[in-house]
C-alpha cells in the first residue's frame, strides 16, 4: 500500500470551485446578499493558503530561529488585531497587554510541546514549532476575544452593582469578582466542550491531515491529544492572565469605574 | 477641630474643554449635621457626592475627611466611613439577609462582627421592614422596600458620613415618607452625618437642616 497522499493537480483544485458554486446559487436564490463575500473569502483562501505554502517552504529551507520566531511574532501580533476588531470597548486600553500576554503564553505552550513533550531538536525547528504555535493561536484568540467581551460586557451591565459594592467598602477586585470569573470560564468553555466531543462527532483537523498524508491513525491521535490538552492550557493561561490585567485597565486610581456605558 | 468633611475650592468639568459643572465650590460639614442639597436635575448634585467618595476623580479643588484629602486614603477605607447609597438600589440575587451581610466578606471589613438574625430581626422593624423575612428573596420586593435593605446594610457598615443621593426620588409617597421618618431619625437620635441631595421640596419635620441650592456652579445657602 502506497503511504503518500494522492495528488492534486491544478484542475482537481479548481474542480473544487463546484461547492463555492452552489453557495452562490443559495446565496442567490434567497438574497442573502452574501455573493460578494463568498467571491472575496474564496479568492482570499486561495491567495492567502498559497503564500503561506510558500512562505513556509522557504522557511522550512532556511532553518532559523530568528526567522521561525519573527513569523510567529507576526502571527500573534496579527491574532491580537483579530481579537481587537472583535471587541467593541474603546476606552480601555487592553491592546498592549493582550500581545503580551498571548505572545508569552502562546511561546511558553509551543516551545513546552515542541522542545520537551515531542522533544524535537532543535525546539524551534520550524516544521513543528510553527504549526503547533499556529493552532494555539488561532484556537486562543477566539476564546480570548469571548472572554474580553464577555468582561466588558458584565462589567457594563452590572455597573450599578460593582458601584454598590464599591461603596460598601469592596476593593476592585472584590467588586469585580463575580465578572472575572463569568469571563474566565466563557473563554474556557469551548475548549473543554472541544475535549467532549473530539472522536465521537468529528475528526479534528490535525489529525485528519496526518491520516490523509499517510501517518498511522495511532501516531495521530497521540499527537491530537496533546494538542488537545496544549490548547486547553494555553486558553485558561492566556485569558487568566489578560482578563485580570485588563479588569485593573477597567478601574482608575481611586478604584472608580471607568468603563463607559455608551459603546 | 477638623470639621468632619471639607470641600475647598472644588472644580469638576466631565470633560478637560468643557464648561465646568462646578467652579470654587466650599463646604463644610460638622459632625452630626444634615445637609441638604437641592437643585435642578443636571445641576451636579449626585456628581458631588461621587466626587467625595471618589466614584469619580475631580482635578481642582480639594476634599478633605476629618482634614486628610480623599485621594490619601486608600478607596475602601474612605468609602466605608463616607458611605454613598445610590438613587436606585442594587440587589444581588439572593436572599435578605445575604444582601445585608454580603459587605462583611470584603476585606477591608474582616475586623468587624456581623450581627446575628436576632439582631437584623430587630433592624428591619425600625426601617418599617417588619413584614418581609431575613430568607425572602430580595430581587422579589418592591423598589421602596429594596431601598429601605439597602439603607439598612449601609448602616450595618457603620459609616461616619451617609451621602444620599435621591433616596426616594423612585418611591411613592408612603415609601418616601418612611426613608425620610428613619433618616431623621438617624441624624437626631443617633448623631449620624447626612448628606442628602434631592430635587424635591422634602423639609425635614423633626430636624433642622443646612439648606443649600446648587446653582449657576456653586452652592447658596437658604
Amino acid at each position: 500500500m502506497n503511504n503518500l497522499p494522492v495528488e492534486i493537480s491544478f484542475w482537481q483544485l479548481l474542480l473544487g470551485l463546484v461547492f463555492i458554486f452552489i453557495a452562490q446559487i443559495t446565496s442567490l436564490l434567497y438574497h442573502l446578499g452574501l455573493n460578494r463575500d463568498i467571491t472575496v473569502g474564496t479568492i482570499r483562501t486561495f491567495a492567502q493558503l498559497f503564500l503561506m505554502g510558500y512562505v513556509l517552504t522557504f522557511i522550512f529551507q532556511l532553518e532559523n530561529v530568528w526567522l521561525t520566531l519573527l513569523v510567529f511574532s507576526i502571527m500573534v501580533i496579527s491574532a491580537s488585531f483579530i481579537v481587537k476588531g472583535r471587541v467593541r470597548e474603546k476606552r480601555i486600553p487592553y491592546l498592549l497587554p493582550t500581545i503580551l500576554t498571548m505572545f508569552i503564553s502562546y511561546f511558553a505552550t509551543a516551545f513546552f510541546v515542541s522542545g520537551i513533550i515531542i522533544g524535537v531538536d532543535p525546539w524551534w525547528e520550524p516544521r513543528y514549532f510553527l504549526p503547533f504555535g499556529g493552532m494555539v493561536i488561532g484556537n486562543s484568540m477566539s476564546a480570548l476575544a469571548i472572554a474580553i467581551e464577555r468582561l466588558f460586557s458584565e462589567m457594563r451591565q452590572q455597573k450599578n452593582m460593582i458601584e454598590a459594592r464599591l461603596c460598601l467598602g469592596a476593593n476592585y477586585k472584590e467588586a469585580s469578582a463575580e465578572m472575572l470569573r463569568n469571563a474566565i470560564s466563557a473563554g474556557m468553555i469551548p475548549s473543554i466542550n472541544a475535549m467532549m466531543g473530539v472522536g465521537l462527532v468529528f475528526i479534528p483537523g490535525m489529525m485528519a491531515g496526518q491520516v490523509l498524508a499517510g501517518a498511522d491513525p495511532l501516531q495521530a491521535v497521540r499527537y491530537q491529544i496533546v494538542i488537545m490538552l496544549m490548547l486547553v492550557g494555553s486558553t485558561a493561561m492566556t485569558s487568566f492572565i489578560t482578563i485580570r490585567i485588563i479588569r485593573k485597565r477597567c478601574f482608575g486610581r481611586g478604584e472608580e469605574l471607568l468603563l463607559s456605558l455608551s459603546r | 477641630m477638623e470639621p468632619l468633611l471639607t470641600i475647598e475650592h472644588l472644580w469638576f468639568s466631565f470633560s478637560p474643554t468643557g464648561a465646568p459643572l462646578f467652579e470654587e465650590l466650599d463646604l463644610r460639614v460638622e459632625t452630626g449635621d444634615f445637609v441638604l442639597l437641592r437643585g435642578v436635575s443636571g445641576s451636579g448634585k449626585s456628581t458631588l457626592l461621587r466626587l467625595i467618595c471618589r466614584l469619580q476623580p475631580f482635578s481642582k479643588g480639594r476634599i478633605l475627611f476629618k482634614g486628610v484629602p480623599v485621594d490619601a486614603l486608600k478607596p475602601p477605607e474612605l468609602r466605608r466611613q463616607v458611605l454613598y447609597v445610590a438613587q436606585i438600589p442594587s440587589m444581588i440575587d439572593d436572599t435578605v439577609k445575604a444582601n445585608l451581610l454580603f459587605p462583611f466578606s470584603f476585606s477591608v471589613n474582616s475586623d468587624k462582627q456581623a450581627p446575628d438574625d436576632h439582631e437584623l430581626i430587630r433592624m428591619l422593624s425600625d426601617f418599617y421592614l417588619q413584614d418581609i423575612t431575613l430568607q425572602q428573596p430580595a430581587l422579589n420586593l418592591s423598589v421602596g422596600q429594596q431601598q429601605r435593605v439597602a439603607l439598612m446594610r449601609a448602616l450595618l457598615q457603620q459609616p461616619e458620613i451617609l451621602l444620599l443621593d435621591e433616596p426616594t426620588s423612585a418611591l411613592d409617597a408612603d415609601s418616601a415618607a418612611m426613608v425620610f421618618s428613619i433618616i431623621e431619625t438617624l441624624n437626631r437620635e443617633k448623631g449620624m452625618t447626612i448628606i442628602c441631595v434631592t430635587h424635591s421640596d422634602y423639609r425635614p419635620e423633626t430636624v433642622e437642616p443646612d439648606l443649600y441650592i446648587l446653582k449657576n456652579r456653586t452652592f447658596h445657602r437658604l
